[in-house]
């Protein structure tokens, strides 16, 4: 009988004995054991496990260092390989870097664009304390009047009665000052005034002057770098005096420069030049201190507050509405609810909200737009890698023999994945090492293209890691699908060459194909509609002429009074063909007066927008008389006025000439002033419609009247010119209103230029638009060019053969191109649809806009279908006219 | 020559393989041992001190034939080496010395000691 050893010492034993002692040891228990199991089969078994266990000491232990043989001459060879492949198939690897660096630089550059936008204000230390207090009234039409101001009395009484505010500080917004030691050279300049803590409060550096003492003296102002240079050079400016627009007791008022800021960063929402001190205000109006103290109504403070942490904002914001309430004057009734408006969200999240002025959220932009950039960046970053993988799926089939030849050798799969992302990796470092060096060179341009001061260097560790993980990530991921594609195919077929792109490959590839197109053709549908809409606006008949029309601004009372004679000078050179005075002129951008106007018919009162004019309005902005006749003399025609046909036809007068009309109250932007005595007019003349803002509002009623009604006085010369030396003619003119007022500076614009300027940022949208579709375009292209390339490379025997068997050129170009262009055709089915939708919405915030039809898709489709042809024909025929010998002989 | 270090089980072990002559392998040495000296020899410690002698040069080893009560492993053989035979001398020599530099007295009056200790 044969007795075993007991199993599990042995198995022990030969685990961790050292393999050259091993024989001997087992032979030696072996016959130990042999030996003892003879008297005692028990004892022996025991004493065996005993001796193994007394063999583990470190001389018989065998080392467990993993013994591993050196891949690195492997990896060298992946290396190796993937450089010869990407010069094997230039093409290819041209097609495949620009793509990626395409997408990449994209991707880089929207990032960089939403990092900047949403870096607004967040340079203040406090940023995340800070609050702007917004105001929201019910109006009479039950819509809400949002505003980002509110009345002086708020925010002191706040800081005072409420513990958690901490700070606060106020800004108003006066307008402008006129401003300059040289008489000669004055400029009007906006400014604001604020509370005596706004530096301590942002964080707002000072170049020159003490933070906490700026604003504290009246008549003393902060002013920017800029302005600084343009009135005292480059020396310091600390203490300098200047002359300002402002009189007290018939002398000018010369300011103090207390303090000299850094030029605000691009990314703040406020962005000031002139600060003046409040004190200036209390100084020289009496009243002021009473009135900041106790008006509870107004609306000319932007206010802002800095909470201590972990408070509730929301109901704090409650008990800002009830103390308001409180204080609200009897006589008014109180509509009005408060926010707290953080900081952060000021600039992406101010649209809706009316402010005070322009220096207050500056360059605001709609939330929309930004989640329509970081789309856009993640499709185009997305289509750049679908087209690599398209690519590089079509390549590394091509590569299959040395897929063979690899896996014969005993290479295991993943090792075959690893060099395929190895490959993949070359192509994805190297085209975004290209696409850093492309958004280097391409930011100065994009900087005044968009007026940002965007830089690499600015982007947080953060984001700049985040940016490169998701661009190394999808790239690798886009390097996974051919990996698998290509290591996936049975050896003996990739020995044979026999592996043709697989039935589901293939689809998959078509199917990334349509997408790519189909995001070609949405981008295209969108650029047409956003030209031809831009076009629109610019062509459409506004119902008057704003060419070779220069607006005079009136600042001053010297060209207020006598409008006959100022009118009469500005008529004198020979360019100038009319001039006509008026309180509004179309295009305004001032607020203009909303005046009710109730009729016989009409008792409740319809909105119209008032404008006073001279005998020559009308004629200087070809508005078309239709019925009656316009005002002629201020004095006699004071009680009369000149409807438009909407007005007439909102007031249900049939037969408005004659017919009495009367106003009772004026809405001045913000402000209804219920007019004294009922302003009561005839009607003695009716104009056709025209526009007096952007067509981005509807078209509203106009009345006018004369020029020195209670309603509103002169604010502007209107001179219509004929002129080929502009540069002259300003001259001419800045001289004639030196003469006239020697004080004030001539402040004048080219109404052309103002329409212009109204749709400029829809302009520059389309711009952008324009330039990201020609990428998405040409990367779709590519994409195209690479697969059709790979279809026909593949296919060559059988274009060979056609062309023996008799097939033209034509008919071999139009078989390839025609599976092709069934993708481009699917696409656009899938793309315009959501083109569509995106695009009735932009089109929805114009009043006046282009009718939306199936055109514009027809459009779209066609110009992708002729780029898509043009792509695929240059391939194909070079492929159709090859001679039929050099793709047959090779059997 | 100070270098001869021998401890006292490899003492035994370097005189069992003198004594087997030949016929040294691990299991006829634990074996002889144990019969000769009335003690147990774990079958590991014998091991780690035939490897030391060898590294030390005072053994030296061949492969014998496999057997069957081995379960077909190879018997290895040890045998005393040149330096071996050396260091044992060497060895002897100096106990011989340190016996003989023992004062008489020191002896007998132990003995006496432990002959009237086991007397008592």
């Amino acid at each position: 009988m044969k007795i075993n050893p007991p199993k599990r010492p042995l198995q022990f034993l030969r685990w961790f004995c050292r393999e050259d002692y091993l024989d001997e040891i087992e032979g030696d228990l072996m016959e130990v054991f042999i030996k003892q199991s003879e008297s005692s089969p028990r004892k022996a078994k025991w004493n065996f496990g005993w001796s193994v266990i007394k063999y583990f000491r470190p001389e018989f232990i065998k080392s467990f260092k993993q013994h591993q043989p050196n891949r690195y001459g492997m990896y060298k060879s992946y290396f190796k390989i993937s450089i010869r492949q990407l010069i094997k198939n230039k093409t290819f690897a041209a097609i495949n870097i620009s793509v990626l660096t395409l997408g990449f630089s994209c991707f880089l550059l929207l990032a960089l664009y939403l990092h900047d936008e949403m870096s607004f204000d967040m340079f203040h230390r406090d940023a995340d304390r800070i609050y702007r207090i917004t105001q929201h009234e019910q109006q009479d039409n039950g819509t809400l009047r949002n505003i980002s101001s509110v009345a002086p009395a708020i925010g002191k009484e706040l800081r005072e009665q409420f513990p958690e505010v901490e700070d606060m500080v106020r800004l108003s917004a006066f307008g402008r000052v006129t401003l300059g030691n040289d008489p000669t050279n004055r400029t009007h300049e906006r400014a604001l005034s604020a509370d005596a803590n706004f530096f301590t409060f942002f964080d707002f550096p000072l170049l020159e002057g003490d933070a906490k003492t700026a604003l504290q003296e009246p008549f003393s102002i902060v002013v920017s770098e800029r302005i600084k240079e343009k009135y005292f050079g480059t020396g310091p400016a600390l203490g300098k005096q200047i002359w300002s627009g402002y009189r007290r007791e018939g002398q000018p008022i010369y300011l103090t420069v207390s303090g000299v800021m850094k030029n605000f960063p691009k990314n703040s929402h406020l962005q000031i030049d002139i600060l003046f001190s409040e004190a200036t205000w209390h100084s020289l109006y009496n009243n002021y201190s009473q009135y900041v103290t106790t008006e509870w109504v107004d609306t000319e403070y932007t206010t802002y507050l800095k909470i201590k942490p972990q408070s509730n904002i929301t109901s704090l914001s409650a008990r800002i509405e009830t103390l308001v309430k409180s204080n609200y004057p009897a006589n008014r009734e109180f509509r009005s609810s408060f926010t707290l408006q953080p900081l952060r969200e000021i600039h992406t999240n101010s649209s809706q909200l009316e402010s005070a002025a322009e220096q207050f959220n500056a360059n605001s932009i709609k939330p929309f737009y930004l989640y329509t950039f970081a789309a856009l960046g993640l499709v185009l970053l997305i289509t750049a890698c679908l087209n690599y993988m398209n690519l590089a799926t079509a390549v590394a089939i091509k590569r299959t023999r040395e897929i063979g030849t690899r896996k014969t050798l005993g290479a295991p799969k993943t090792q075959m994945v690893a060099q395929f992302i190895i490959d993949s990796m070359l192509f994805t470092l190297l085209s975004f090492l290209l696409s850093i060096a492309l958004v280097y060179l391409v930011l100065p341009w994009i900087n005044i293209f968009t007026n940002k001061e965007i830089s690499i260097g600015a982007l947080p560790l953060e984001w700049l890691m985040l940016v490169t993980a998701i661009i190394l990530f999808v790239g690798v991921l886009a390097a996974l699908y051919p990996a698998f594609i290509a290591t996936r195919v049975a050896i003996v077929d990739a020995l044979k060459r026999e592996v043709k792109i697989g039935g589901s490959s293939l689809s998959v590839r078509k199917g990334l194909l349509i997408i790519q197109f189909a995001i070609s053709v949405m981008m295209i549908a969108s650029t047409l509609v956003i030209y031809q809409q831009l076009n629109y606006l610019r062509n459409k008949d506004l119902g008057f002429s704003h060419e070779n029309l220069v607006v005079i601004d009136v600042n001053s009372r010297n060209l207020r009074r006598n409008f006959e004679t100022v009118k009469t000078e500005f008529g004198k050179p020979a360019e100038v063909l009319r001039v006509t005075a008026s309180t509004r002129v179309p295009g305004e951008w001032k607020s203009f007066p909303v005046a009710t106007t109730k009729s016989n018919q009409n008792i409740i009162g319809t909105e119209t927008i008032f404008v006073g004019i001279d005998r020559d309005f009308l004629d200087t902005y070809k508005i078309k008389l239709l019925a009656g006749r316009t005002i002629e003399n201020p004095v006699a025609d004071s009680l009369k006025i000149v409807v438009t046909q909407l007005a007439a036809q909102q007031l249900g007068l049939a037969d408005p000439i004659g017919q009495m009309i009367e106003i009772p109250r004026v809405r001045y932007g913000e402000r209804m002033e219920e007019l004294d005595t009922p302003f009561r007019v005839e009607i003695i003349g009716v104009v056709e419609n025209f526009h007096f803002e952007s067509l981005r509002s509807k078209q509203m009623p106009v009345i006018f009247g004369a020029l020195n009604t209670s309603i509103q006085v002169i604010d502007y010369y209107t001179l219509q010119i004929n002129t080929s030396n502009w540069g002259n003619t300003v001259e001419t003119l800045k001289a004639i209103n030196h003469k006239l007022d020697p004080d004030t500076p001539l402040e004048y614009t080219f109404l052309d230029t103002r329409f212009e300027e109204m749709y400029l940022a829809d302009t520059r949208r389309g711009q952008i638009f324009v330039v990201l579709s020609v990428i998405v375009v040409i990367i779709a292209s590519l994409g195209l060019f690479a697969l059709v390339s790979y279809s026909v490379e593949s296919r060559l025997k059988e274009i060979g053969v056609r062309k023996v068997m008799g097939a033209s050129v034509s008919s071999i170009v139009g078989l390839i191109s025609k599976e092709f262009l069934i993708l481009v055709i699917i696409a656009g089915a899938i793309g315009l649809p959501v083109a569509g939708y995106f695009m009735q919405g932009w089109l929805q915030e114009f009043a006046y806009h282009i009718p939306f039809g199936v055109l514009v898709f027809a459009e779209a489709l066609i110009i992708t279908l002729l780029i898509a042809f043009i792509t695929i024909g240059i391939r194909t025929i070079r492929a159709a006219m090859l001679n039929p010998v050099n793709s047959l002989r090779s059997e | 020559m100070k270098n001869y270090q021998l401890g006292e089980f490899e003492e035994i072990v370097l005189l069992t393989v003198g004594i087997l002559n030949n016929e040294a392998y691990s299991v006829a040495i634990k074996d002889e041992i144990e019969s000769r000296l009335k003690r147990t020899v774990s079958m590991g410690a014998l091991h780690t001190a035939l490897i030391r002698l060898e590294d030390k040069g005072y053994l030296k080893s061949f492969s014998g034939e496999s057997t069957e009560d081995r379960a077909g492993r190879p018997r290895r053989y040890f045998e005393i080496t040149a330096l071996g035979k050396k260091a044992m001398l060497y060895a002897k020599e100096t106990r011989e010395q340190l016996w003989k530099a023992i004062p008489k007295a020191v002896l007998e009056v132990s003995l006496q000691k432990l002959a009237v200790g086991s007397h008592q």
